[in-house]
């Protein structure tokens, strides 16, 4: 970081320690920021340089793991997908993600959210277990079923879309914006049979009509999913059922996988050749 | 499927309100648009007037339709508030079934004037 190109950020955590039975409070730190860098990369450098103790999840620093969500300048983000210069101001607010328990500093407990994504049975489940358990081919899938749902796949359970959600905040029994979207992304897969299974799950009290579309989930989701869509073509499917306007889907069938061919290009020959 | 139907139930009481809703507005307050039509208006919002139309079969039964219509809509709708903002199973229970018995409760008050109306 060269002088000239580095200003003065002052970051203002929110800490908390429960054990030390304190009240949030916040502590500001001076973080030389330079032109690209992230907000993770500023925690880091307090972490490194100011206060060992600062306490906040991070592992990839490329938005594929889902660990840095927290509350910047009083939206979700992910921390490593944000840069300081974004904010255009001197100035942040990190604090840790709302609707989740505070464990310590930044870092909130993902449970509840990962118990009600367990809940709505998160895999393929078939009628044919025995070919599930041992398999002995492969469940047919055309590009065009894969695009129905490849979107709500993208999902990397950041807990972004249930901090962002206002009904998450009030009800805690609602099931949330990323469990809902991924029981839509089973249910909507060729492959599966569970759509029952899982409808019992979500035609609850404080399932899937709890939601009241307010789409925070999908403005703040960093991977461009769009739980609120998965939501609303979930809660299609219920009420079509309801109606009995829905047709019984065909489950995809088993196909052997295909057959071993020749690269269509020939492997180029090296150019370096060893000493023989 | 039983929130999902309760639900749907919910969506359908919104429309069907808006229109018996606007089948009385029409009448009471719109005279220009009937006098149009040939209907007689005349001092249609006048408690004679409203005694007399209660006491027709097609009248007594649109405004029970609608206060059941309206009663099923409101009280749903205010479940559902209650229930995001006190999430228990045991509260939602009792909340529900409160509602069930104000629901009855108001249907029964509702319905005896135009009832008592029609038998008389």
């Amino acid at each position: 970081m060269t002088e000239s190109s580095t200003k003065q950020i002052a970051f203002k955590v929110q800490r908390y320690d429960p054990e030390q039975g304190d009240a949030p409070h916040w502590q500001q730190f001076a973080v030389p920021s330079s032109r690209g860098m992230t907000v993770l990369e500023g925690l880091i450098y307090i972490k490194e340089n100011l206060d060992s103790t600062l306490a906040f999840r991070t592992s990839c620093r490329m938005g594929i793991c889902g660990s840095c969500g927290m509350l910047i300048n009083n939206y979700p983000h992910l921390a490593c997908h944000t840069q300081i210069e974004e904010f255009h101001s001197n100035t942040l607010t990190v604090r840790p993600l709302p609707n989740l328990s505070i464990i310590k500093d930044l870092v909130v407990d993902l449970t509840p959210m990962f118990n009600n994504h367990k809940s709505i049975k998160p895999y393929i489940l078939r009628q044919d277990a025995q070919e599930m358990e041992n398999p002995t081919a492969e469940f047919a899938q055309i590009p065009q079923e894969l695009n129905d749902f490849l979107q709500f796949a993208y999902c990397i359970k950041c807990g972004i879309c249930v901090a962002a959600c206002p009904t998450s905040a009030s009800d805690r029994l609602f099931l949330g914006p990323q469990a809902l979207a991924q029981c839509y992304r089973y249910c909507a897969d060729g492959r599966d049979e569970g759509q029952q299974e899982r409808f019992s799950l979500v035609d609850t009290d404080h399932g899937i009509w709890r939601c009241h579309l307010a789409g925070a989930c999908s403005e703040a989701c960093p991977k461009g999913v769009d739980p609120a869509l998965a939501i609303q073509l979930l809660k299609r499917r219920l009420a079509s059922q309801a109606l009995g306007l829905r047709k019984k889907q065909q489950p995809s069938s088993v196909v052997s996988p295909p057959a071993e061919t020749k690269p269509k290009i020939p492997f180029p020959e090296f150019t370096v050749k060893g000493s023989e | 499927m039983r929130a999902t139907r309760f639900h749907l139930l919910h969506m359908i009481t919104g429309v069907l309100i808006a229109v018996l809703l606007g089948i009385h507005m029409v009448r009471l307050h719109l005279d220009s648009i009937l006098d149009w039509f040939g209907v007689d208006t005349t001092d249609s919002t006048s408690w004679e007037s409203m005694i007399a139309r209660a006491s027709e079969g097609i009248w007594a039964a649109l405004y029970i339709a609608l206060l059941a219509v309206a009663l099923y809509h409101a009280l749903y709708g205010l479940r559902g508030i209650i229930l995001e903002l006190t999430p228990s199973v045991k509260a939602g229970r009792i909340i529900t079934w409160s509602f069930i018995m104000i629901g009855i409760g108001a249907f029964g008050w509702g319905t005896y004037v135009p009832l008592h109306l029609l038998s008389s």
